[in-house]
This record gives C-alpha cells, sequence and structure tokens, in this order.
C-alpha cells in the first residue's frame, strides 16, 4: 500500500488536465449555480431576520466558506487512493454509526424545528447523516466486493447488509431523518443490487420495503399527513399543503424563462425553506423552466459518468471502485431525483437537500468528498489501462 | 479456464444492471422535465393565480390633498410629507441606552416608549407626525425592528393668525373647521388603487398595475389677501390685550366684489400644534357667536325710513327730552339732544330718534329689510356652526320691540353678517353674496335692497360720524374720506342687560367710492373704556389704512390734520 501511495507521486499530484471534464464541469456548475442561488434565495430572509444579525450576505457567506473547505477536502481526498478508501471503509462507518448514536443524546445532539440531527461543534454545527450517506456507498461497496461470491445467498449475502441498514435506519428515524434514510437505503440496496445479488431476493426485499413504509407511516401519522398534503396541495393549501403550494406557484410563476435572477416573490418569506429543500423552486421561479431543464441536464450528465466510470472501473476488475463509483452516481441520483420531484409535487416532502447546491455544510462537505472520489475512480481507471500503477 | 471466464473478457458484474439502473435514475430525470415543462409550460395561468391570491393586495394611493392660497398665491396650507416611525416589539429588545437615546430623539418619555415596545401586537406606532430630519437620525440608529413609514401633515405656514379662516384637518386629512371644511370636497382628492405584490410581511415588494390613478386635491385660491389678514389679526390682537377684553373679532370685506379679504378672531390658536386646544379659542366667532349689534344697526332703520319717503336726511327730528315712553317702557339717550335732523340722529347715534323713525314703519317692512339684509339666517358658506342669529317674524313684535330692534336691540347678528349688510351702503344699495374664493369676473349687480339714492345718502351720514360731532372720530383715516358707525351693545345676561359691553364699529372707505368695509367687534373690553368709538374705532382706522395702502388705493382727501373733537357719546 505504502508502495501505491508513494511510488505514483506523479499521478497524485494530477494535473487538472486528468480530471475527466464529463465529471468536473457538470460538477462546479452546479455547485456555482448553488452558491448564487443560496444567495438570492435566502438574501430576503437573512435580512429580515434577527438570527442573522440581518445581513443580507449570512449564507452566501457561509455557503461560499463550505463550498471552499469542501473542495480543499475534496482535492485532499484525491490524492487517496481507492485501495485506502476501501481499507477504511467499515471503520467509516463505524464512525459514522457512533455520530448517528452522539446525535441523539440530549445536550450532545441540537434540536431543530423538532428534528434532532445536528452536532454542534464550536461555531458550526455538522449533520452526521450526510456524511453517513457517503460511509454508506464506501461501506456497500467493500461489503459488496468481499462477499461477491454470496450474492445468491439470502443468509450470507443478504440478511447481513439488511440487519445494518435496519439498525442505521433506526437510529436514523430516531431523529428523524427519513429522507437520509430513505437515500442512505437506495445506495446500500442498490449497490447489493448491482453486486448481483439473487434478483427473487430483491423482488422479496422490494415488497418488504414497500409493508415497512407503510408500517412506518401508520406508526407515525404525521408522514401520513405529509402524504395527503402532497396529493392535493390545494386542499388545505395553507395548512398542510403550505409549503408545496408556494413551491409549485413558484414554477408557474417561472414560466419558460423566469421572473430574473433576484426578482423571486415566493422567496420572501412566502416559501419556507427557499435556501435548502425548495431551492429548486426559487430556481424554477427566478430562472423559468430552462433553468430547471439545465440543473437536471447537468444532475443527468453526472449521474450517467458516475455509472460509466463504475462500469470501466468493473470492466478492468477493480470491483470496490466500480461500485462505490456506481454508489456516488444512485446517491446523487436519487437524492436529486427525491429533492426535485418533491419541489414539484411529485412526491410527498421529505426534508432533503438538493445535492451540490443547496445550503448546509456537511452536506456541501460530503457532497465534494464522494466527487473526489469518483474523480479518483477515473484517474485510476485511466493509469491503469496506461499500464501504470493506480 | 474456459476462455469465456476470463476476468479480462468477462467481468465478474456485468453492465446490464448498472444500465438498468442508469436508465431508471435518467428516466425519473425525464419525468421531472415533463413535470417542470408542464406546471411551466401550461399551468402557469392556474398557479399564478393562486399565488395572486396569497400575495397580490389592492391598495389605496392616497390623493395629495390640494393647497390653500391666498389672492396672489401664497401658500396658507400645505400637506407636508413626514413620517411615522413604526416597531415590531418582537424584534425591538433595545438595550437601556438605546431606549434612551431613541425617547430622547423622539422626544418622548422613555417609559412610555418601552410600555410601547412592550406591546404584544405585531405593529405599533411608536410616534406618528415626525419630521423627516428626525426620522432620518431614528434610522440612522439602526435598532432593530424599528421603521419609518412615510405620511401627510397639514401645515400652515401663517400658523394662528388665519386659524379661524383656515380651520384644520383631523387625522383621516379630512377638513374638521374653517375653509379646509368648507371646500373639502374640491381639497380632497379621489384615492387611486393599485395592484401590488407584497411580501409576507406585508412589504411592498412590486408594482403590478395601476387601478385607477389618484386624482390630486384641488388647490383653492382664497379671496384672502394675507398682508390684510396679518394686519387685522396683529391690530385685533394687540386691542383685545389692551382693552382686557374677552373676544374680538375683525372682517374684511371687498366692497366691490362681497370678497372676504380678511377675517380674524380673538382669541386664536396655532393650528400646526393642536395640543392644548380650548373650545373658546376653537370659536371662528365672527360667523357662529350672535351678540346684540346695538348702534350699528341703526343705518339700516334710517336707510328704510328714506326709503318709504316719509323722512329725507335734513328732516328734523324732536329728541327732547332724550327719552321716549312706549307702553310701560322708556327708552334714553345717553345725552340728550333736542331736535336733530335725520342725518344727525345718525352721527349723533340717538336711540330716540331712530325709534321715532321707527314708529312711523311697519313692523312688516322692518322684517322685511332685515331679512333682505341676511339677518336671521345663515350665510351658508360652508363654515361649521355658521349661524343666523335672531329675527322674530314681524308679526310677533310688539312696539316696544319694534323700537328697540330700529337701534339694534332685541335682535342679534353675526359680525360677517354686520359686514355684509353694510355693503349695500358702500355699494349702491345692492347686496352681492360674500365669496372666500378669489372672484376673477366682477360680480353682476346684487339685489337690491335700497336705492342708489338712498344709499349715496348714508355714505354721507356715516361719514359725519367719523366727523367732529360724531361718535368716532377716531375712525379717521389720513388721506381717506371714512364712513362709518359705531355700536355699544349692553350684553344680555340671563335674559337682563348686564354692565359689560360689545363695542363694535362698522365702516368703509374711501367714501367718495367705497372700496373695503371692514367690521369690528370687541367683547367685554374692561380696562375702562367700553364705547365703540374708543374700543373698536382705532382697530377700523389701523385695519382699513393698512388694507387701503397694501391695495394701493387712491387717496380721496388730502393729507392734513385729523380733527380728533372729542366724541359725542352715542346712546347705550
Amino acid at each position: 500500500m505504502n508502495t501505491a501511495v508513494f511510488t505514483s507521486r506523479r499521478g497524485a499530484a494530477a494535473s487538472p488536465a486528468e480530471l475527466d471534464p464529463l465529471l468536473l464541469w457538470p460538477a462546479l456548475l452546479l455547485l456555482l449555480l448553488g452558491l448564487v442561488m443560496v444567495y438570492s434565495a435566502s438574501i430576503a430572509m437573512a435580512e429580515g431576520s434577527k438570527f442573522t444579525g440581518h445581513q443580507a450576505s449570512y449564507f452566501l457567506v457561509r455557503h461560499a466558506i463550505f463550498l471552499a473547505i469542501g473542495l480543499v477536502i475534496g482535492l485532499v481526498a484525491f490524492q487517496v487512493p481507492l485501495r485506502f478508501w476501501q481499507d477504511l471503509a467499515p471503520w467509516l462507518f463505524l464512525a459514522g454509526v457512533a455520530l448517528l448514536v452522539i446525535v441523539l443524546i440530549p445536550y450532545l445532539g441540537r434540536e431543530v424545528n423538532g428534528a434532532r440531527r445536528w452536532l454542534p461543534l464550536g461555531p458550526i454545527n455538522m449533520q452526521p447523516s450526510e456524511f453517513m450517506k457517503l460511509f454508506a456507498v464506501l461501506y456497500a461497496a467493500d461489503y459488496t466486493t468481499r462477499k461477491l461470491d454470496a450474492m445468491g445467498s439470502f443468509r450470507r449475502g443478504f440478511l447481513p447488509m439488511a440487519g445494518v441498514i435496519l439498525a442505521v435506519g433506526f437510529l436514523l428515524l430516531r431523529e428523524p431523518d427519513f429522507g437520509a434514510f430513505a437515500v442512505i437505503a437506495a445506495i446500500t440496496f442498490g449497490i447489493l443490487f448491482l453486486g448481483g445479488i439473487n434478483i427473487r431476493l430483491f423482488a422479496l426485499l422490494a415488497v418488504i420495503a414497500v409493508i415497512g413504509f407503510a408500517v412506518l407511516i401508520w406508526i407515525e401519522p404525521y408522514r401520513l399527513q405529509r402524504i395527503v398534503g402532497f396529493m392535493d396541495p390545494w386542499q388545505d393549501a395553507l395548512g398542510k399543503g403550505y409549503q408545496l403550494s408556494h413551491a409549485l406557484i413558484a414554477f408557474g410563476r417561472g414560466e419558460w424563462f423566469g421572473v430574473g435572477l433576484g426578482a423571486s416573490v415566493e422567496k420572501l418569506f412566502y416559501l419556507p425553506e427557499a435556501h435548502t429543500d425548495f431551492l429548486l423552486a426559487v430556481i424554477a421561479e427566478e430562472l423559468g423552466f430552462v433553468g430547471v431543464l439545465a440543473v437536471v441536464v447537468l444532475f443527468g450528465l453526472l449521474v450517467q459518468r458516475a455509472f460509466a466510470v463504475g462500469r470501466q472501473a468493473l470492466l478492468i476488475d477493480r470491483v470496490f471502485s466500480g461500485l462505490a463509483a456506481q454508489g456516488i452516481g444512485i446517491w446523487l441520483g436519487v437524492q436529486a431525483f427525491i429533492n426535485m420531484g418533491v419541489n414539484m409535487g411529485l412526491l410527498p416532502t421529505k426534508g432533503l437537500t438538493l445535492p451540490l447546491m443547496s445550503f448546509g455544510g456537511s452536506g456541501i462537505v460530503a457532497n465534494c468528498v464522494a466527487l473526489a472520489i469518483l474523480m479518483r475512480v477515473d484517474y485510476e481507471n485511466r493509469r491503469l489501462m496506461r499500464g501504470q500503477s493506480a | 479456464m474456459k476462455f469465456a471466464s476470463s476476468p479480462i473478457l468477462n467481468p465478474r458484474l456485468a453492465p446490464g444492471r448498472s444500465r438498468f439502473v442508469v436508465i431508471l435514475l435518467l428516466g425519473g430525470f425525464l419525468l421531472l422535465i415533463g413535470r417542470s415543462f408542464h406546471l411551466q409550460g401550461f399551468q402557469n395561468d392556474y398557479l399564478q393565480k393562486k399565488g395572486e391570491s396569497r400575495y397580490e393586495r389592492v391598495i389605496e394611493i392616497s390623493a395629495t390633498r390640494g393647497r390653500i392660497l391666498d389672492r396672489h398665491g401664497d401658500v396658507l396650507a400645505v400637506s407636508t410629507p413626514v413620517k411615522a416611525i413604526w416597531a415590531i416589539p418582537e424584534d425591538a429588545r433595545l438595550k437601556p441606552a438605546e431606549a434612551r437615546q431613541l425617547a430622547g430623539l423622539l422626544d418622548m418619555d422613555v417609559r412610555e416608549l418601552n410600555r410601547k415596545l412592550a406591546s404584544e401586537r405585531d405593529f405599533v406606532f411608536v410616534k406618528r407626525q415626525v419630521p423627516p430630519d428626525v426620522a432620518a437620525k431614528v434610522v440612522a440608529l439602526g435598532l432593530p425592528g424599528i421603521h419609518e413609514q412615510k405620511e401627510y401633515r397639514r401645515y400652515y405656514p401663517s400658523g394662528d393668525v388665519m386659524a379661524h379662516m383656515l380651520g384644520f384637518t383631523g387625522v383621516a386629512d379630512e377638513g374638521q373647521e374653517g375653509v379646509e371644511l368648507a371646500m373639502n370636497g374640491l381639497l380632497t382628492g379621489k384615492p387611486g388603487s393599485r395592484r401590488v405584490i407584497k411580501d409576507r410581511r406585508g412589504q411592498i415588494v412590486e408594482d403590478v398595475e395601476s387601478i385607477q390613478a389618484p386624482r390630486e386635491g384641488k388647490d383653492v385660491t382664497l379671496a384672502l389677501d394675507a398682508k390684510i389678514q396679518y394686519l387685522a389679526h396683529s391690530l385685533l390682537k394687540q386691542a383685545v390685550g389692551e382693552h382686557k377684553a374677552r373676544a374680538g373679532g375683525v372682517v374684511v370685506l371687498d366692497a366691490r366684489t362681497g370678497e372676504v379679504l380678511a377675517l380674524a378672531n380673538m382669541p386664536t390658536y396655532n393650528p400646526n400644534n393642536r395640543v392644548r386646544l380650548a373650545g373658546a379659542q376653537l370659536r371662528n366667532r365672527a360667523f357662529t357667536d350672535t351678540f346684540e349689534p346695538g348702534s350699528t344697526f341703526k343705518p339700516f332703520t334710517a336707510a328704510l325710513a328714506l326709503e318709504k319717503g316719509k323722512f329725507r336726511f335734513d328732516t328734523p327730528i324732536q329728541t327732547a327730552p332724550g327719552r321716549l315712553t312706549i307702553g310701560a317702557a322708556t327708552i334714553h339717550d345717553a345725552h340728550p339732544h333736542g331736535v336733530l335732523t335725520l342725518a344727525e340722529v345718525i352721527q349723533k347715534s340717538s336711540n330716540v330718534g331712530t325709534a321715532i323713525m321707527a314708529r312711523t314703519l311697519s313692523a312688516e317692512d322692518m322684517w322685511q329689510t332685515f331679512n333682505s339684509l341676511g339677518f336671521g339666517t345663515p350665510l351658508k358658506l360652508g363654515f361649521p356652526g355658521e349661524v343666523g342669529g335672531r329675527l322674530r317674524p314681524a308679526k310677533s313684535w310688539r312696539p316696544i320691540e319694534q323700537a328697540t330692534m330700529s337701534y339694534g336691540h332685541g335682535i342679534s347678528v353675526t359680525l360677517i353678517q354686520m359686514a355684509h349688510a353694510y355693503l349695500t351702503f358702500a355699494r349702491d344699495g345692492d347686496l352681492v353674496p360674500l365669496s372666500l374664493t378669489r372672484v376673477d369676473a366682477p360680480p353682476l349687480a346684487g339685489a337690491t335692497v335700497f336705492s342708489g339714492q338712498t344709499a349715496r345718502e348714508m355714505r354721507v351720514m356715516l361719514e359725519m360720524a367719523v366727523q367732529p360731532g360724531g361718535t368716532a372720530p377716531k375712525a379717521q383715516i389720513p388721506g381717506y374720506r371714512v364712513a362709518g358707525k359705531t355700536g355699544t351693545a349692553h350684553k344680555l345676561e340671563n335674559g337682563a342687560y348686564a354692565d359689560k359691553y360689545v363695542s363694535s364699529f362698522i365702516g368703509f372707505a374711501p367714501a367718495s367710492d367705497p372700496r373695503l368695509v371692514v367690521a369690528v367687534m370687541i367683547d367685554e373690553p374692561s380696562a375702562g373704556k367700553h364705547y365703540g368709538g374708543d374700543v373698536a374705532a382705532p382697530v377700523f382706522a389701523q385695519v382699513m389704512a393698512g388694507a387701503l395702502r397694501t391695495l394701493g388705493v387712491a387717496h380721496d382727501q388730502l393729507l392734513k390734520p385729523l380733527l380728533m373733537a372729542k366724541a359725542v357719546k352715542e346712546g347705550v
């Protein structure tokens, strides 16, 4: 391993030319558009809030700092060979679980709006569930690589992972963070599926998942309320459907080309969470269908490219790298789909941010590391195909 | 090893499932694009209507109230933009030092400020009608939760000088007194409305469209001459002070047009600061307070006697021995005079002489004349509280009442009515209506009350009254011939005449071609003098002289020392 690290110094100091432009540019564009739109969406709210000290650029400054931190950590992460990530994966996952436990401890975890999701770390709050998504990718990829031959077995292949995910799910639902659980479940079972798990097992899993969600909703009625609000936001437009109805109005106001950057009305205290969960609604209002289309296409490019890089890795028999890359593709793809679907009223409100774009330090940093790993996979693929070491 | 199982040629994980997942995800993205396309391209109208119901509001655009101008265009009343300081109490958590600073700027008590900021409401006015410069200082403090808002304040540059004439407006910018009320319809514009988008906190963020443009209030140009008004006000104020009077009033009319050039009352008030306003200050006495006119009324009786042809101006009338008994009552002259011509009766103001004239007249004729002169009915200029005075129907007059009424007792009038009625002498016997606003085209002749001949003869008699031998030499003005009549009436208190007087003088000048009518009334002078000739006439002279100079009216007599012989005391 040492040799891998030290003999590849030339590669480790990778020049930007070595970065896949099809990955780099969509990611950078989404990050930068996110920065602009977070500012636009938050400016009125920040100015009007005591909490921010009435500074209009409160969220802009913080988001920019998080972006800078994310890019630096991403650059560092890019230097780390995949082999290393694979070795670390179980430990990172364990650390993630530990954080999910800590966040539930009173006085250590911080509660906002009834959800205990944050760990106060000096001036910033960390959201363990965001990092847990990354760790879940790495762990599931490692698990599947190790148990590749047992993928046909329910007891040896499926059950251990299912147990782990249920445990993580239990912790996440205690916060509660239903959205993160949905994304992590999608990531892990997606990787198992890609890892060749028995297709009948998967069908069974699907049935269990449906029943499980039904039970969860039955236990926690507020989820049902969210679904009721989502079915017809106009039914109770000032109550349960309030948020979604304003998101939909934002889409309607945007039309083809938007009302213009900065001109959103919905962000003026009407649309809650405009700079986080409902950022796309502000994009839709200010930049119109064209803006939404651009965001969806960029995410599509990113997801498609992540899978292509993953398949490339699998082709040269780098199973962990391949599954990790595709896992990241699933993560970004599923979370972006759910968030945008929620914004457009296709899915019930979840509390999930738009990856790479929404305000939120932990999410941005975790996304940047994931992109760095994705690019590292691609970088190692190309080195190996040139006959160089990873 | 079989060829197909070589790890290079047959990877352990076939790309099939990977492709399936990508297609699933990209399919999901296509669904999003389709949904967005539908929402933004086809449901846009429906969604925008929903949005409009949330944040579009129709707001009223207040029309600016018109200005009040004097006849030369000087601004007498104007709406100036000021600020209201308001707060969101929840946001306004001020440190004690900040609260003191704010209270100091707004000139209010810190405790009162803290009480307002402790309110449970979402919105409180901290202080209204704050001058813009003070509001700017408040905003510069940058205190949380403290905001400003535009509003209007009616400002009267001349302060108390024409308070009663102009009146003032209420909180809702509507006229409450004076011209502000009388011409409220003109001054008030018609508010317009606009459709705007408001943010959730109620601030306007976008102007969508104008539904109805506001119609601004119209400016009103008064007949008032600010210089003459100022003169009238200050001279009246001085006289009321000097004579320790309870109240007073001055009216200046243009004899040619019936325009009200000046109207002053004492006591008055500052319309810009109505904090401690008493009812007495508010009274527009010239319009609302009636008094028994006394001798200033005699010329009307004399004029009617001339009209009826029973008397000529030189017809001798025996007034000795200075008293006349009618039924059970006896009327007196202050000084017995003996035989006087009709002109001398007016000049020396003999009650007995006037009563003798009245005996030859029918009550019906007298009532008819007084009524034609405007007594007994309000002028209806639109001022609040305008009264008509008391003129009882002729049928109910007893002989003694007819006699006292002939010299101005048992009848009540307002000062403006008296000034108005004197227009008939200043003009050739006709009565033009009064006008508060500037009259640009000379009015047609008014309703004829007396013949031109009678009016001219009355002018001569009234000129005699201010000459030596008359009751008011102090009404004379250098350079102008003056005509007028004094009045000194006992005040009625609880049905009996008390030892309190109303001193008045009503006259016009230049007597050769009358231009102005000035009426002066001093209520309860109590510094020793109470005769109209001593109290009201000097005020008249000063106001008239100043007004004639202001208007540039040509002299009609050589400038020479005035003959100020001791005035003849009029009958009281």
